[in-house]
């Protein structure tokens, strides 16, 4: 069963369900994107020039939009969902919830750790899978902080980086969030590379996908409620700093810079839905 | 500092036929610059932010009316900030396109802006405390100090500052969440703020206006 889906997974990724949703947005900007460009400033303005390059954002128009939409969605049904989920969930159980996830996560994070060629933080993720497994119970508690394996996280998009490819200019995408050329090839080879992708279509197992795929994003949406009321309340143009602050903390994790407690917690705006970072 | 021990740009200049000229030029740079920042100990650096850092708990948990622990706050940022610096460098550009009377406008309120986001919150920064992490020097002017900020309930995060010597004083020049520098994110949202209403920078003073107002109602103040 692996195998046929295997055969066939890089084409097929509409099989699984977060992609499936990306992808007609995708298409829409692209197709709509063509007609909707951002003002260039005046080319003799060598600093306004600097800053329509640093920013990085030939569609904002279209980019503004799905910014709209989203902050609709958002208020509508996901910020409501995630608060959902913190009122009824006590928080020892959102904690073991993130731990589970965190620990399927696993072979994704070790694939990229040996695609950048990160050998120790490669023997970092293995044991941590090792001990949280089985100590952990499956992944709930994670024990391996006791022993020093601090979890860290990476993704496709990250390595793509270290690799050298271009990032592409900046997009939104409603319900994923900030991100980029890059970064959406790196989601769906995240997607391509989760053992789980290739479970199979048996009732049970599409259960299990749809679950974690839905838990994955009340998760990160729930750690992201007070980061993103902060910025709403805060912000005179809370597009432009979600842009910004997308941009330095991608970065950030690109370099895998120690900075300060960067593995304690998640900003979320890395690519969207995945903050599996603790 | 001298121009002579920024040997990196020595050594190119020695090669230069034109030596007289970029020594000249780095000269004056160096002078510019060590008139406002000169080397930061690290030490000294850690030390302000754990005593300034204790200080800002020590007045958010302080009892008494939110007003007052806002002029408390306020004061205390008031002298370790350099609240100028920082507000020049996030206007960026359009410092120089704004007049006298809108520089001082603009400074003025981004210091009310600065007090007002912390004294909003400080319901959630009740019980809070932090803990100098490991120090690490950057650049030849600044030192990036961090700290772990702790709360019941909530996950630890990383808090980085990065302190400068400015006029013989060590003050906070940025601060950095998680990786996202506060002074580049707003730099971002300001300038994107003015473009959007037609490069003109009284936009952007009206704007802040009124979040100030939106900040001072929420807050109930």
């Amino acid at each position: 069963m692996i195998r046929s889906r295997l055969s066939n997974a890089p084409g097929t990724l509409r099989g699984r369900d977060r992609t499936r949703s990306a992808l007609p947005f995708l298409a829409l900007s692209l197709a709509l994107g063509l007609g909707a460009c951002a003002t260039r400033p005046d080319p003799r303005d060598a600093e306004a020039v600097a800053e329509f390059r640093a920013n990085n954002d030939p569609l904002e128009p279209l980019n503004r939009g799905a910014f709209f939409v989203n902050e609709g969605l958002d208020t509508l049904v996901l910020r409501p969902a995630a608060e959902m989920y913190r009122i009824f969930l006590p928080p020892e159980v959102r904690t073991a919830i993130r731990n589970v996830l965190a620990n399927l996560r696993t072979p994704v994070i070790l694939a990229n750790d040996l695609l950048q060629g990160e050998t120790q933080r490669a023997a970092t993720t293995t044991g941590r899978f090792l001990v949280n497994t089985t100590i952990g119970i499956g992944g709930i508690f994670d024990r391996a902080k006791d022993f020093g394996l601090i979890g860290h996280t990476e993704d496709f998009g990250q390595t793509l980086a270290v690799w050298g490819a271009p990032e592409g200019p900046y997009l939104f995408i409603p319900v994923l969030g900030p991100s980029s050329p890059r970064d959406v090839v790196g989601f769906a080879g995240d997607v391509a590379m989760n053992p789980l992708t290739y479970t199979g279509n048996a009732e049970t197992w599409e259960a299990i996908n749809i679950t974690r795929t839905t838990t994955t994003a009340l998760d990160a949406r729930e750690g992201l409620i007070e980061p993103l009321d902060q910025v709403r309340a805060t912000s005179l143009d809370p597009y432009a700093t979600i842009r910004s602050a997308y941009r330095q903390r991608r970065l950030v994790e690109i370099r895998n810079a120690p900075t300060g407690a960067a593995a304690t917690s998640d900003s979320g705006l890395g690519s969207g839905i995945q903050g599996l970072r603790r | 500092m001298t121009a002579i021990d920024r040997s990196p740009a020595r050594s190119t200049a020695q090669s230069l036929a034109r030596r007289p000229l970029i020594l000249g030029a780095i000269g004056l740079l160096g002078l510019t610059r060590g008139a406002q920042a000169q080397q930061m100990d690290i030490n000294r650096a850690s030390a302000f932010i754990q005593s300034t850092g204790q200080e800002l708990v020590a007045a958010i948990n302080m009892d008494g009316p939110v007003p007052a622990r806002r002029d408390r706050v306020g004061a205390i940022l008031r002298r370790a900030v350099d609240v100028e610096g920082v507000g020049r460098f996030i206007l960026g550009r359009w410092w120089r396109t704004a007049n006298a009377q809108q520089q001082q406008e603009y400074l003025r309120l981004f210091e009310e802006v600065l007090i007002r986001n912390l004294s909003s919150r400080f319901g959630e920064y009740q019980g809070l405390t932090f803990s100098l992490g490991r120090s690490q020097a950057r650049t030849e002017e600044d030192v990036l100090v961090s700290t772990i900020v702790e709360r019941a309930g909530t996950p630890a995060f990383g808090l980085d500052w990065r302190v400068a010597e400015i006029d013989g004083q060590p003050k906070i020049v940025d601060v950095i969440a998680e990786g996202t520098s506060l002074r580049l994110t707003t730099r971002s949202e300001y300038s994107s703020v003015i473009t959007r209403n037609g490069n003109n920078v009284q936009a952007l003073l009206g704007a802040m206006r009124q979040q100030i107002g939106q900040l001072a109602a929420r807050e109930g103040a």
